[in-house]
C-alpha cells in the first residue's frame, strides 16, 4: 500500500474521533483542540489506558497489582 | 418651500446667531476630546460613527415604526443611513426657544428624544452621545427628512448648520437620511471596513426579529441583506452553523416584566467553545454583567437540578461547574430595559442590578420546564456536561501529577535513570529497555558516554481475579517524562528541552513487549509528536536467535534471517540431481527460499482454508474464474487435485466431501471442500473472488518459478552421506535440507533481553558499528494509534475478539 503524508488527510482526533486537521495547520494534532490533549493526557496519567493482556508469569519482584478501588477507569 | 406647514425656527437670524453659541460650545468639546465621547479617533470611533446613527434607526424600529434600514458606504468612505421611521420632528424646538427641533437634536449633546423614556420606552445609543457627537466629528453631515408629507433637508459642516431647515419637496413616505463624511482632521483612520460594519449590522438584524437592514459598499460589489424572523433564535442557528446541534432546535424563552423583555436562545452543539453573546439595548454588552451572572447562575442550577433528579450523573465523582455546563453553548441573551446603565472598562458592561434576578428567575422556571418536557434532548445535554466534568477531572489530576513530581522543577533525575555523561543533546541516546534484568545488562553493557537507560516494564492490573490488562504507570511516565527532560501538558511541554535525539525502544521480541511497544508509541505519538516528527524516535532490533556453527556465533534478528542462515549451510552442503542435471549452490538456495515463501503463504491462509487442498489446487490444478462455471472443466481440474491428494496427503481424503454450489453474487458457481483439520472441520471455499485474489495469484507465481525445479523425483545429495535421498516433492527437499543444516548447529532462542548477558547485548543491539536501528516515522504510528483506539475501546468484549483474533499474529500490533 502507498504510505501517503499524514499532513494531507484529516485523521480522527484519538480522544473524540471527530476530524482533527492536518498537522501544519493544527498546533494540537493529532488531537483537534487543546482540549483533547489535555484528556488523553489524563487518561494516560490516570492509568486508563490499558491493554487486555494474559496472565503474567510470575517473577518473585513482579506480583499483579491489585487494582485500587477508588481508582480510576 | 411652504411656510405655513412647518414654521422654521431661524426666521430671525439674530435668534439662530444666539442658539448656535450653545451649540457651539457643546460641539467644540466634542471635537477637543472626541476619545471621551466615542471612545477613540482611529479604527473604533471610526466605525462607532456609523453605530450611532444606526441606533437611532434601530430605536425607531424598537418603538415599531421602522422596518428598513440601509446603510451605503461611499467611494469617498463617506457613509449615508437611511430608514422609513417617523422621520426627525421639523419645527420650533418647545424649549430651546430660537431652534429648529432637527438642530436641538443634531448639535446638542443629550438632546435625543431617548432621554426621556416616554418618546422611546427602550433606546441604545453606547454612550447616550447619539447622534450630535457624529455631527460634530463630520466634515459635512446631510440630512434629509421625509415627514408629514415633505422633504426638508439640512446641512451641517463640523457640526455647524450651514443654513436653515429647508423644505425641499413632497413625498409619500417618511423616514430620515443621514449622511456624513468623518473629518480627517481628527481621525487618523479613515476607511471603513465592510466586515466590521456588517458584522455589527447582521447582529443588529439577529437582536431585531423581522429588522431589514441592507448594507451596500459602493466601494467595491459586496453587500448584504440581513433579515431574520427568527431574531436570536437565527443568531444561535448562525453561531452553530459549522457544528452539529446537540440538539436539533435552539431552546428559546422571552419573559417581560415591569417594562424589561428579556429574550434568550441557546444550543447546545458538538464543540467545545462557549459562546454567549450578551445584549442591553441591542449594544453587544462585550465585558457581560447582571444578565450574564444571572443566565449562568440558572442555567447551572436548573442543569445540576434536572440531572440530580433523573439521576443521570451518579458516577460523577464531582458536581459539574459552571464551565463544564457551558461547553459547547451559544447562546444569545437579549434584554431590552428603560434605563441601561453600563459600567467597566469600555462600558460595555451592564450595570442594572435588579436585570440579575430577573434573568435568574426566568431562566430557572423555563428552563426547567423545557428540560423536563424534552426528555429525550435533557439526556444527552446532560451526557455531554457529564463528559465535560470527567474530562475536566482527568486533565487535572494529569497536570497535577506531574507538577507533583517535580517535573517542572528538572534538577532532579529519576533513580532509574543512568544517564550519559555526554550532555549533548545531539549525541546521546536513551535506551528504554523492557524488564529491569535487560535494563541491568544494558547498564552494563553500553557505551556510558552517550548512551542511557531506562528500565521500564509496565504494570499489570488483575481486574476482578479474571482478566489482566498491562498499562504503563503513571509513575513510570513520570520518570519517562522527567529523563526526557520535555515536561508535558500544553503549558509545560518543551520539545526543544529534549535531552536526547535518540530515544530507542528495546523491548522483548514477544507480545509483552508489542504491548509496551505499541503503548509508548502511542504516547509519544499523541503527548509528544514533535519527537516522532524530527526522527528522533527508534525501535532497537534485537535477536531473537544465537546460532553457534563450528565454535562460532552469529545473532539472528527473526525467523527469516534463521532460515536465510539454514539455507546458507544447505547451499554448501546439499545438491539435487534432477531430469539428468544437478542444482545446487545460489540456485537451490534461491529455489529453496521460494519454497520457504511458498509454505509461509500457505500457512497464513490456513487459517481459514485447509492449506492441504490449497497446495493440491495451486499444484496439481489450473483453476481460474471461468473453470468454476463450465461443469465438466471443473471436474477434470477437481480430479486432478484429488490424484494430487492421494499421493501425497491420502489422510484428508478420508473425510472430505466436496460441493459445487451457486454463487449470485459473481454469477458463478463455487467450490466447497469440507475436511478436517486436527479434528475439527474445516470449509475451503473456491470461489471467483478467491481466484482472483492477490494471495491466490502470489501462490500460482510462486509454482510458476518453483517449475525450475523440474519434474520429481529429487535426488538429494548431502555431503558427508554416501547415498542421496529420494524426495517427491519439493517440500521434501525443503525438509531434507533444513534439517541437514541444522545438524551441529547450537540454536538459543532468546525468550527476553534479560538472557543476553551485557557483552551480548551490546554486540548485538547497542553497538553503533553493528546495531540496526529502525526509525519510527510518525505515519507509520498513524496506524498503531489505530490499533491502539480498538484496543482501548470502551467495549471488553469487541477488544478481547481482537486480542484472540490476533493472538498468532503479533506483528500486526508492531510497527
Amino acid at each position: 500500500m502507498m504510505s501517503r503524508p499524514v499532513s494531507a488527510t484529516t485523521t480522527p482526533c484519538p480522544s473524540c474521533r471527530r476530524p482533527a486537521p492536518p498537522r501544519p495547520e493544527n498546533p494540537e494534532f493529532p488531537f483537534c483542540s487543546a482540549r483533547c490533549r489535555a484528556v488523553d493526557l489524563g487518561r494516560w496519567l490516570t492509568e486508563a489506558y490499558r491493554i487486555p493482556t494474559t496472565a503474567p508469569e510470575l517473577e518473585e519482584d513482579e506480583a499483579p497489582v491489585v487494582p485500587d478501588p477508588d481508582g480510576d477507569g | 418651500m411652504s411656510e405655513n406647514v412647518t414654521p422654521t425656527p431661524a426666521n430671525n437670524p439674530s435668534d439662530y446667531g444666539t442658539a448656535s453659541i450653545t451649540v457651539l460650545e457643546g460641539l467644540e468639546a466634542v471635537r477637543k476630546r472626541p476619545g471621551m465621547y466615542i471612545g477613540d479617533t482611529s479604527v473604533y470611533g471610526l466605525h462607532h460613527l456609523v453605530y450611532e446613527v444606526v441606533d437611532n434607526s434601530v430605536d425607531e424600529a424598537l418603538a415599531g415604526v421602522c422596518t428598513d434600514i440601509e446603510v451605503v458606504i461611499h467611494v469617498d468612505n463617506s457613509i449615508s443611513v437611511t430608514d422609513n421611521g417617523r422621520g426627525i420632528p421639523v419645527g420650533p424646538h418647545p424649549t430651546v426657544i430660537g431652534m429648529d427641533t432637527v438642530d436641538v437634536v443634531m448639535t446638542k449633546l443629550h438632546a435625543g428624544g431617548k432621554f426621556e423614556n416616554s418618546a422611546y420606552k427602550v433606546s441604545g445609543g453606547l454612550h447616550g452621545v447619539g447622534v450630535s457627537c457624529v455631527n460634530a466629528l463630520s466634515e459635512w453631515l446631510h440630512l434629509e427628512i421625509q415627514r408629514g408629507g415633505k422633504v426638508f433637508q439640512q446641512k451641517y459642516a463640523k457640526g455647524v448648520p450651514q443654513q436653515k431647515v429647508a423644505e425641499i419637496g413632497v413625498t409619500d413616505k417618511r423616514g430620515t437620511k443621514v449622511s456624513f463624511k468623518p473629518d480627517t482632521t481628527i481621525f487618523e483612520a479613515t476607511e471603513y471596513n465592510f466586515e466590521t460594519l456588517s458584522q455589527r449590522l447582521r447582529e443588529l438584524a439577529f437582536l431585531n426579529a423581522g429588522l431589514h437592514i441592507v448594507i451596500t459598499d459602493e466601494r467595491s460589489t459586496k453587500g448584504h441583506d440581513f433579515k431574520f424572523d427568527g431574531g436570536i433564535v437565527s443568531f444561535v442557528e448562525f453561531l452553530n452553523k459549522s457544528k452539529i446541534g446537540l440538539h436539533e432546535k435552539p431552546v428559546s424563552f422571552r419573559a417581560e416584566k415591569d417594562g424589561v423583555t428579556l429574550e434568550i436562545a441557546m444550543q447546545w452543539n458538538d464543540g467545545y467553545d462557549e459562546r454567549i453573546f450578551t445584549f442591553a439595548n441591542n449594544i453587544n454588552t462585550h465585558e457581560g454583567g447582571s444578565h450574564l451572572s444571572g443566565f449562568k447562575a440558572a442555567l447551572t442550577r436548573s442543569i445540576n437540578s434536572y440531572a440530580e433528579k433523573s439521576q443521570l450523573w451518579k458516577d460523577l465523582k464531582e458536581t459539574p461547574t459552571g464551565e463544564d455546563a457551558r461547553e459547547g453553548l451559544a447562546a444569545v441573551i437579549s434584554v431590552k430595559l428603560p434605563n441601561p446603565q453600563f459600567e467597566g472598562q469600555t462600558k460595555t458592561k451592564l450595570g442594572n442590578s435588579e436585570i440579575k434576578g430577573l434573568v435568574e428567575q426566568m431562566v430557572n422556571e423555563q428552563l426547567s420546564t423545557w428540560l423536563e418536557e424534552n426528555p429525550n434532548n435533557a439526556k444527552k445535554i446532560v451526557g455531554k456536561i457529564g463528559d465535560a466534568t470527567r474530562a475536566r477531572i482527568a486533565a487535572r489530576k494529569a497536570r497535577e501529577t506531574v507538577r507533583r513530581k517535580g517535573i517542572l522543577d528538572g534538577a532532579s533525575l529519576p533513580g532509574k535513570l543512568a544517564d550519559c555523561q555526554s550532555k549533548d543533546p545531539s549525541e546521546s541516546e536513551l535506551y528504554i529497555v523492557e524488564g529491569d534484568s535487560a535494563g541491568g545488562s544494558a547498564k552494563q553493557g553500553r557505551n556510558r558516554r552517550n548512551q542511557a537507560i531506562l528500565p521500564l516494564r509496565g504494570k499489570i492490573l488483575n481486574v476482578e481475579k479474571a482478566r489482566f490488562e498491562k498499562m504503563l504507570s503513571s509513575q513510570e511516565l513520570i520518570t519517562l517524562i522527567t529523563a526526557l527532560g520535555t515536561g508535558i501538558g500544553k503549558e509545560d511541554y518543551k520539545p526543544d528541552e529534549c535531552r536526547y535525539h535518540r530515544i530507542i525502544l528495546m523491548t522483548d521480541a514477544d507480545v509483552d513487549g508489542s504491548h509496551i511497544r505499541t503503548l509508548l508509541l502511542t504516547f509519544f505519538y499523541r503527548q509528544m509528536p514533535e519527537l516522532l516528527q524530527r526522527g528522533y524516535l527508534f525501535i532497537a532490533q534485537p535477536p531473537l536467535y544465537k546460532v553457534s556453527r563450528n565454535k562460532k556465533d552469529s545473532y539472528l534478528k527473526d525467523n527469516e534471517a534463521k532460515d536465510a542462515f539454514l539455507l546458507n549451510i544447505a547451499g554448501e552442503r546439499i545438491s539435487v540431481k534432477v531430469d539428468g542435471r544437478t542444482i545446487s549452490g545460489p540456485e537451490l538456495k534461491a529455489l529453496l527460499a521460494k519454497v520457504i515463501t511458498y509454505e509461509a503463504r500457505l500457512e497464513k491462509l490456513s487459517k481459514k482454508k485447509d492449506a492441504r487442498v490449497l497446495d493440491a489446487l495451486v499444484q496439481a490444478a489450473t483453476f481460474v474464474p471461468s473453470t468454476l462455471g463450465e461443469k465438466e472443466q471443473a471436474q477434470v481440474e477437481l480430479d486432478k487435485v484429488q490424484e494430487y491428494l492421494e499421493a501425497r496427503t491420502p489422510d484428508v481424503l478420508d473425510h472430505i466431501d466436496v460441493k459445487r454450489l451457486d454463487d449470485p453474487q459473481h454469477r458463478s458457481k463455487k467450490l466447497v471442500f469440507s475436511t478436517e483439520v486436527n479434528g475439527s472441520p474445516r470449509e475451503t471455499v473456491v470461489d471467483v473472488e478467491f481466484l482472483e485474489s492477490p494471495e491466490y495469484r502470489d501462490l500460482t507465481t510462486l509454482k510458476e518459478s518453483l517449475k525450475a525445479f523440474g519434474a520429481p523425483p529429487y535426488m538429494v545429495s548431502i555431503e558427508g552421506e554416501e547415498k542421496p535421498f529420494e524426495a517427491h516433492t519439493y517440500q521434501q527437499v525443503l525438509k531434507l535440507a533444513m534439517d541437514d543444516a541444522s545438524k551441529g548447529l547450537g540454536v538459543q532462542r532468546y525468550k527476553g533481553l534479560g538472557e543476553m548477558n551485557p557483552e551480548q547485548l551490546w554486540e548485538t543491539t547497542m553497538d553503533p558499528e553493528r546495531r540496526t536501528l529502525l526509525q519510527v516515522k510518525i505515519e507509520d504510528v498513524v496506524a498503531t494509534d489505530g490499533i491502539f483506539t480498538l484496543l482501548m475501546g470502551e467495549d471488553v468484549e469487541p477488544r478481547r475478539e481482537f486480542i484472540e483474533k490476533n493472538a498468532l499474529s503479533v506483528t500486526n500490533l508492531d510497527v
